[in-house]
């Protein structure tokens, strides 16, 4: 015959390979438990002391408890038994112990085991609501079986009977400390299976609590006795078996007792359960999406649980019983009721106006009202969704304080699904990544409960931006919908066609919407810009308040950009991110308001002139090179300049470029135009860019008496310095050409160091014997203005024009080591009004005031003299 | 061996990481780090309120390779992250006295 030993470990070996297998028995636990309750059967026949102790009329009996009580045992489950005996322990008890218990420690299982009598049993669970609570599920295993009636009935008596209120109290601080120490397993992509809320544990509770109050006896009892109904108690054995099935894989896979799910098993507890690779769905994911879908639901069932059929026991405060509601619906127990089945059938806008209630009035829906809701879901029809007053209400809801709360009620009866069909296809969708700690549609709701905790942020620039918004329900909504295209890649994009048809089936205001939809399609927006472009450069924060087009928008975006980094997970929204998304923010901002360069009129013109040049040149050059291009020229000069003139200049640069190739010496492209309508030319000017090189040009200008009326100088992105001046007619009205050849000839020389500008000048402007003529002037003006752009200082310039002007302060720039990237020069009559656009040398705003109070100083001192 | 470090713009990340790796180099660490130098924080105002950003978000990459390789990977990091403007970044380069794999305990140049 087989010792009990051996044939326990025969049983074990066979149950783990078939785990391995993926041939799970139904039932795991009850069969191993049944196989360790084999054991202590057949180890107590076979042990001399136990006969002795029978002999010796000292009997005892064999009790399981906690989870082997339940029959709960998962591969490496502790162990917990006890050997209890009457009124006293015998000597020879331990030698008892150490005959059944050591062969099971030699198997390597964990056995926690006491050896106790009746009245310190009692006594223990008395003072300790852990060990009452194991002592509750016990259950007998072997030995003499009236000590562990009397052991049971005792403790009902003494015990359990009378401290069930304070069993209630320890359960809900017990349930604060594992909410605060494991998470809501339910949307967490790391689960704890055993202690998370949602999980097994609140099933004990479940138990613990019916055993306290209902006297219930054994878990099927749960639907005798009325606590559940067939199918809550149906769904829950369904779920639960997930879970353990789960679990014990787990247990397998890791050799140890661990309840942590982490992200290296999951894959492979994914494939043994059968799960299978889907289009756009990983294995892993389905399944991590099963496991919250049973979360959710236990989580959800418990909860009912405790307000319909505990809270009256602990004697809830009724005072919000006495408050309104409206008719088909009443509070009870600080609970909201539905009447009945049939004001629900004859009314079924009851469905929605019940959350809207429960949001109004703070209160949750009762057990029965939530089972209610779920019986009448099939009302939730086409008609339903697009009724205005059903619709209404759901905006009503988001708008309301406890938005989130609601969504959560709604989410958990199953009616948000019904009523937006659409978000019921994103509601357990896991992300298989160690970035994203929930799964897509908690995210969402996550997403809109910080939206709506805003005004609550210590963050004072949150709160200021939030308070600004005319509509935050918009808001709120697009944080609902930002991640409903999620069934796949390019999940914003797709996330606009969906929203569109869920938001024209609201019939919602159709500015607001389009408001919504750019929000969704554009809520990765700012922070890849950020993360990914260089904020430095103006063009890209340009073309970033381009797209988002208005402050109002931008506004919304950030905040969305800042919830949806927040209920992604703790690595999304770090200080480092959060740094260049404000800086992009700001900066966008600053354009926005602004105006000249990100206005929708402005954008408008841009596209404009791009499809004019597309037009032009279209034929010659292909689309990608055509695009190049676009991204090459600053977007100043692409408001500022005509189709026409693009293709000229582009042509000039072409030039340029070649001449650049054969020549080692400056080279340049310079072509004078007249335009006698206006009675002056157009010269362009083109060359490699560098410091120094605008002011040699308005010095060689003035040299050959040429007076500057207005420049606009660009740079296009590889360098390229492409200046168009309007000028005054050569003297020689004659042979212009002569003028522009000696021009030529001047600017190549003072590039090259032939000829210095500052001393023939100088010559030039050598006193004349004629006096000069009077003229009324002005003392001249110099202002640094650094809040009109984040890119650059602007200097603007008032004074008396004359030749040689602009050569002196652009000369004066160029040594104070300033560099002119943009320049608007102005000449109504003989005032000038100047514009310049500098940085340092470095790049660099001008911080330092001492350094403007110099330039400012060196400035006027040049516009003074004559 | 030598480690070099190197601070670069974030936006600069991929391209310096394409133009190591076509050089042969298998392994990097990159942090998100923030501090100052000659590019200084910025103070930004909203409705009256000051925002004062002292630090920038910056990238760090850190790589060890044998001394030969070092020249080569300092070009290419230049390369790769400069834009002309200021707070491009600064390369350092350390000695290394010894590298371990602790899987195999391999030392030296097996290790990088």
């Amino acid at each position: 015959m087989t010792s009990a030993f051996e044939e326990l470990k025969e049983s074990k070996e066979h149950l783990t390979v078939l785990l391995s297998d993926g041939g799970v028995p139904h039932n795991f636990q009850e069969t191993y438990t049944e196989i360790i309750d084999q054991y202590f059967r057949m180890s107590l026949q076979e042990s001399e002391t136990a006969h002795a102790l029978f002999k010796a009329k000292t009997p005892f009996a064999v009790i399981a408890v906690g989870g082997y009580g339940r029959k709960e045992l998962c591969l490496y489950s502790d162990i917990d038994i006890q050997i209890v005996f009457g009124p006293k322990i015998p000597s020879s008890a331990k030698q008892l112990a150490e005959e059944i218990f050591f062969p099971l420690w030699n198997l390597g299982l964990d056995l926690g085991y006491g050896i106790r009598s009746i009245k310190d049993s009692i006594a223990l669970s008395r003072d300790d609501f852990e060990v009452l609570t194991s002592v509750m599920d016990a259950r007998f295993v072997g030995g003499h079986s009236p000590i562990y009636l009397s052991l049971v009935e005792t403790l009902q008596k003494k015990v359990v009977s009378k401290k069930a209120v304070g069993l209630g109290r320890w359960l809900e601080d017990q349930y604060k400390v594992r909410i605060h120490t494991f998470g809501d397993a339910s949307h967490l992509l790391e689960p704890n299976l055993k202690e998370g809320i949602g999980t097994l544990r609140d099933y004990h509770y479940i138990l613990w609590l019916a055993r306290a109050f209902f006297n219930l006896r054994a878990p099927r009892d749960l639907e005798y006795m009325g606590i559940l109904s067939h199918n809550e108690y149906k769904t829950l054995c369904d779920h639960l078996a997930l879970i353990w099935l789960v679990r014990n894989q787990l247990h397998q896979l890791s050799g140890r007792k661990n309840d942590r799910m982490a992200f290296e098993y999951q894959e492979e507890i994914a494939k043994r359960l059968g799960f299978k690779d889907q289009k756009d769905l990983l294995a892993v994911e389905n399944f991590l999406g099963g496991v919250h879908v049973s979360m959710a639901s236990i989580k959800s069932l418990y909860q009912s649980f405790i307000t319909s059929h505990i809270s009256r026991w602990r004697g809830i405060k009724k005072d919000v019983d006495k408050k309104d509601t409206v008719a088909g619906l009443h509070l009870s127990q600080g609970e909201l009721n539905v009447n009945s089945g049939t004001t629900v059938l004859s009314n079924p806008f009851l469905l929605i106006q019940v959350f809207e209630q429960s949001s109004r009035l703070d209160c949750h829906l009762s057990m029965e009202a939530k089972r209610l809701i779920r019986e009448f879901l099939f009302l939730v029809d086409d008609a339903f969704r697009k009724s205005e007053k059903m619709t209404q209400c759901f905006i009503n809801i988001m708008t309301m304080e406890k938005t989130v709360e609601t969504l959560d009620q709604m989410y958990e009866t199953g009616f948000l699904e019904a009523f937006i069909p659409e978000f019921g296809k994103i509601i357990n969708r896991v992300q298989f990544d160690a970035y994203h700690i929930f799964p897509v549609g908690r995210h969402a709701l996550e997403t809109v409960r910080h939206l709506k905790r805003l005004s609550k942020e210590k963050d004072i620039l949150l709160i200021d931006i939030f308070s600004d918004l005319p509509h935050p329900e918009t808001l709120f909504l697009a944080g609902l919908f930002h991640d409903i295209g999620k069934i796949g890649k390019d999940h914003a994009r797709k996330g606009i066609a969906i929203t569109r048809n869920i938001l024209k089936r609201f019939g919602y205001d159709k500015k607001r919407a389009e408001d919504i939809l750019f929000l969704v399609g554009h809520h990765l927006f700012l922070v890849e810009t950020a993360t990914r472009r260089d904020l430095n450069d103006e063009k890209v924060v340009i073309q970033c308040a381009r797209t988002i087009g208005d402050v109002e928008r931008l506004k919304m975006l950030y905040l969305l950009t800042w919830a949806d980094s927040k209920a992604t997970g703790p690595g999304a929204w770090s200080e480092w991110v959060a740094n260049l998304v404000q800086e992009l923010f700001f900066k966008s901002l600053h354009v926005l308001i602004e105006g000249e360069l990100a206005s929708p009129r402005a954008a408008h013109q841009v596209r404009k002139t791009q499809s004019g040049v597309r037009k032009l040149i279209g034929g010659h050059i292909d689309d990608r090179d055509i695009e190049g291009l676009f991204e090459a020229m600053s977007p100043r000069y692409l408001l500022e300049t005509g189709p026409h003139d693009i293709v000229r200049h582009h042509a000039l640069v072409g030039q340029l470029k070649e001449r650049l190739k054969n020549s080692q010496a400056p080279v340049f492209v310079f072509e004078a135009r007249e335009e006698p309508r206006q009675g002056c030319w157009e010269v362009i000017f083109l060359a490699k860019d560098r410091p120094g090189l605008f002011s040699d040009i308005t010095g060689v200008m003035a040299l050959n008496h040429i007076n500057i009326l207005s420049a606009h100088i660009y740079t296009w992105r590889e360098g390229t310095a492409v200046d168009i001046f309007r000028v005054t007619n050569p003297l020689d009205p004659i042979h212009p050409d002569e003028t522009w050849k000696r021009i030529k000839r001047d600017l190549r020389n003072a590039f090259t160091g032939k000829l210095s500008l500052d001393y023939r000048l100088s010559q030039k402007a050598a006193p004349c014997i004629l006096p000069p003529r009077k003229k009324p002037s002005r003392p001249p003006k110099v202002v640094v203005n650094n809040e009109s752009s984040d890119f650059f200082s602007l200097i603007e310039i008032f004074a008396d024009d004359h030749v040689g002007l602009l050569y002196r302060i652009t000369h004066t720039l160029f040594k104070l080591n300033l560099d002119i990237r943009i320049a608007k020069i102005a000449t109504k009559a003989d005032q000038i009004a100047d514009v310049f656009y500098v940085r340092d040398l470095d790049g660099q705003k001008l911080e330092d005031s001492k350094q403007i109070e110099e330039i400012t100083q060196a400035l006027i001192q040049q516009l003074n003299q004559r | 061996m030598k480690k070099i470090e190197a601070i670069i713009k974030p936006f600069k990340l991929d391209d310096v990481k394409d133009g190591l790796s076509g050089l042969g180099i298998k392994g990097l660490t990159v942090t998100e780090v923030k501090g100052f130098g000659r590019q200084r924080g910025h103070k930004e105002v909203y409705r009256g309120a000051e925002y004062q950003v002292d630090f920038v978000s910056k990238i760090k990459i850190e790589i060890v390779m044998e001394s030969s390789l070092v020249a080569e990977a300092v070009k290419m990091i230049q390369e790769k992250a400069r834009t002309g403007q200021i707070g491009d970044g600064k390369i350092f380069i350390v000695p290394v006295e010894e590298v371990v794999r602790i899987r195999t305990g391999e030392t030296g140049k097996e290790a990088i």
